[in-house]
């Protein structure tokens, strides 16, 4: 038995060290010998870059380099690629400009970095990039995504003809019209979702180095998944081998979706690293992180709902523009289609749906998932549309919601946009939320405050999320260029604690404590017995971090199931010890029993054997991982 | 450069500064005491809030220089001999963190202020911590762990111990 395992009131293993100040964030971690990295920004949102005149500053004694796009391209480097392929409703590509780390020969975003400078200070680098003269010719902008779908708008890339990266669409739309067809009203709404700036308190940091002997890097960086940057920053990037290239996410100060993708900075940091000949520093501040951390959200949407009078809903066509920023980030154009649109039916009964949604170059910082990506969009335009359904019909709002709610007999549930809802209960959901917050209590609550003067309202909301992004060949068709896969390594000691490998990451999430106690649940341990190893990727076999609701359900799958083998294993050994069949032997409360009789031996018994193997049975394989 | 000599976490530190140099700087870079953190450059996050002679200050927006003769405790020295302080064990029974960037400002600061009000109301706590932002816990167990930890000193009798 364990008094850790699942559904325990555990207090978390990672607390005391952030408690006494001795967590271990990027910026916490200084290099032997190190110099610092500051970016030279540009301060318009277009200007094509004259040249780049860093005489003085590469005069200041301390100033080891100044490097700009043009060293980039003339390295022969690649760009930050995008992570996922969507495709117009005609039939073409998304427009995939490149987006070089240092901007060569125009800057598209206010922050768009153009150069940097190295020094053997962060002051100094401070000091001597003010010295760097930057001839740019300021260009008219797009600078909103109103502005930019305009006929006459300035172009962010001329590849990009009205500023549409794709045009895209997902549902039938004949479906869509001959449900609008058979209506009594079509309610219409335009909704704008406006862009976040995520704002992590730890802001974006990178320490990379070189070592010319093995010529490999290691690049700590504050990122939600480690293994991702190194597979982009070989594979596209930089071109360095996967092998050569070490990357370390320590402890991450929250990341809420911005850390996920390969930034400028990470590369260019592991780029100059090798130049200069010493490790180089670079750590955002909160003004930089502003201009530089990948925002959220950023739609503007006109929709119409098709309903009966007595309240059936029918059908819904929406229409998105979506704000892409300047450049491709990772899951840029997967945010706004494939996260967005399917969640359009909500959890209703309509006939068909239809969305169409274009994906909108700015001259802006990159647009990219942010805590729910593209779903809270998704529900905050469906919910708003049944409030209003609700007020031009006179009909109750909760009564419109479960009027039009899938019923807990109709699953599984083949939504008209892809998804099949296997199981659900909507209406106990409902209820129980209803009951909790004591809604049939409210107008008493507000005719309170209204005694104090004050206004009081209630909202109600139905939320379904398509969460957890796993390997599968619906992902694939759909246009992931990533696997999504997860792995779980669970490495027993001679003494029977174990430690386990994980490739998520934990950046606030308490995983160091949670994935433990699923281990220690199925081992009849103490989670005091387990360690979670994370964020390394010489330590973690691969992995796709943290992000979109995986870590569990993904990554614990993972961990679980490696469990699940130790054990099997485990059994063969017990076997053989107690002289019995593998067959008859059970695992229960952290010992190998004989069924039916009272010979048992406890786990860490047969970890021991297993690597201390006097008498062993050779079919099973050490180490006892 | 000028030369200051002050006290940190107990033990006397001198250091060669620049006359522009943070404090939290010279924490951070100069004494290697890296649980000071920096989480904005206008003074609002509160993630460096330190101890100077008693009291709660933002040490991104103090001058190391001012300090000579100074004592100054960070969330390095607020432990002793190994024992949490009573709000750092407050924001461990009560989950209080996540992530723990913000975490160290917050307990400094909420340290100094049970010696000003050992029986904060919730209402007084949440505006104490109007110089600290978290982006994890939405401050609800953070305002838990200080109330709890407020009613455990009185239990104990104990003055707000540092």
């Amino acid at each position: 038995m364990s008094n850790t395992g699942i559904g325990k009131r555990v207090k978390r293993k990672e607390d005391r060290r952030f408690l006494t100040g001795k967590g271990r964030y990027t910026d916490d971690i200084n290099l032997p010998k190190q110099a610092y990295a500051h970016f030279i920004r540009s301060p318009h949102a277009h200007a094509r870059i004259g040249g780049v005149d860093a005489k003085e500053a590469l005069a200041l004694p301390g100033v080891l380099g100044v490097y700009t796009g043009a060293d980039w391209v003339a390295d022969q480097l690649g760009g930050l690629p995008c992570g996922w392929l969507v495709k117009s409703k005609d039939g073409s590509d998304q427009v995939e400009p490149p987006h070089l780390p240092l901007a060569p020969e125009v800057a598209r975003h206010v922050g768009d970095p153009v150069a940097v400078v190295i020094a053997t200070s962060r002051e100094l680098a401070r000091e001597a990039a003010s010295l760097v003269e930057v001839d740019y010719d300021e260009q008219p902008a797009s600078g909103t995504l109103a502005k930019a779908i305009q006929s006459d708008a300035p172009q962010v890339w001329s590849e990009a003809a009205g500023n549409t990266s794709f045009d895209w669409e997902v549902g039938d739309e004949a479906a869509q019209q001959a449900a609008f067809a058979e209506a009594d009203r079509i309610v219409e709404i335009d909704v704008t979702n406006n862009r976040v700036i995520p704002n992590a308190m730890e802001p974006r940091a990178a320490v990379a180095s070189y070592d010319p002997n093995a010529e490999s890097y290691t690049l700590y960086t504050t990122s939600q998944n480690p293994h991702l940057i190194r597979l982009l920053l070989s594979a596209f990037v930089m071109q360095i081998p996967e092998h050569k290239l070490r990357v370390i996410a320590p402890d991450v100060g929250g990341g809420f979706g911005s850390k996920i993708y390969p930034y400028s900075e990470e590369v260019v940091c592991t780029w100059t690293s090798k130049k200069v000949g010493v490790p180089v520093k670079w750590t955002a501040d909160r003004s930089e992180a502003f201009m530089s951390d990948a925002h959220g959200r950023g739609h503007i949407t006109k929709a119409q709902m098709a309903v009966k009078n007595d309240g059936t809903m029918l059908a819904l066509r929406v229409e998105t523009y979506a704000d892409l920023g300047a450049y491709l980030s990772t899951f840029a154009t997967a945010t706004p289609t494939y996260l967005y649109a399917p969640l359009l039916c909500g959890i209703y009964k309509m006939k068909a749906v239809y969305a169409n949604v274009k994906g909108i170059f700015t001259h802006t910082v990159p647009v990219d998932a942010y805590r729910g990506a593209g779903r809270p969009e998704a529900t905050y335009l469906v919910e708003r549309m049944v409030d209003k359904v609700a007020s031009e019909l006179g009909i109750d709002r909760i009564e419109l919601r479960r009027k039009n709610m899938i019923q807990k007999d109709e699953f599984p549930y083949q939504t008209p946009l892809i998804f099949q809802f296997d199981t659900g209960d909507f209406e106990a959901c409902l209820d129980t939320a209803l009951e909790a917050i004591d809604f049939a209590g409210f107008e008493g609550r507000r005719a309170e405050a209204a005694g104090r003067g004050m206004l009081r309202g209630i909202g109600v909301s139905t939320y379904v999320e398509a969460c957890g992004l796993a390997p599968s060949a619906a992902a694939g068709a759909l246009g992931a260029r990533a696997g999504l896969y997860e792995s779980a390594t669970i490495r027993v000691h001679p003494t029977g604690s174990v430690t386990v490998f994980t490739g998520t990451h934990s950046h606030g999430q308490g995983h160091e404590t949670a994935f433990a106690q699923i281990v220690a649940e199925k081992l009849g341990m103490e989670v005091d017995n387990i360690v979670i190893e994370h964020g390394d990727t010489e330590k973690i076999p691969f992995g796709m971090g943290s992000y979109g609701s995986r870590s569990l359900s993904v990554g614990g799958s993972a961990i679980s199931k490696a469990t699940d083998k130790v054990i099997e294993k485990g059994r063969k050994i017990a076997a053989h010890l107690l002289e019995a069949s593998a067959d008859d032997i059970e695992f229960e409360g952290g010992e190998y029993k004989v069924k039916g009789t009272d010979k048992v031996l406890p786990f860490g018994a047969v970890a021991f054997t297993a690597y201390v193997p006097h008498n062993y049975p050779h079919e099973a394989t050490a180490p006892f991982s | 450069m000028t030369r200051i000599a002050l006290e940190v976490n107990g033990a006397p530190v001198e250091a060669e500064i620049e006359p522009n140099t943070l404090l939290v700087q010279l924490l951070r870079e100069k004494l290697d005491l890296t649980g000071t953190h920096v989480g904005c450059d206008t003074s609002q996050c509160g993630a460096c809030v330190v101890h100077v002679d008693g009291q709660s200050v933002k040490s991104c927006s103090v001058l190391a220089v001012e300090l000579e003769g100074a004592k100054v405790t960070t969330i390095e020295g607020l432990a002793e001999s190994g024992e949490l302080h009573p709000m750092q064990q407050a924001f461990h029974e009560e989950h209080g963190l996540q992530c723990g960037y913000c975490t160290p400002g917050v307990v400094m600061s909420t340290v100094d202020l049970l010696k000003r009000n050992d029986s904060p109301s919730e209402h007084e706590v949440r505006a104490w911590l109007e110089g600290n932002i978290c982006r994890c816990t939405g401050y609800h167990n953070i305002v838990k762990a200080v109330l709890s930890c407020a009613d455990k000193m009185k239990a104990g009798g104990a003055a707000a111990a540092e």
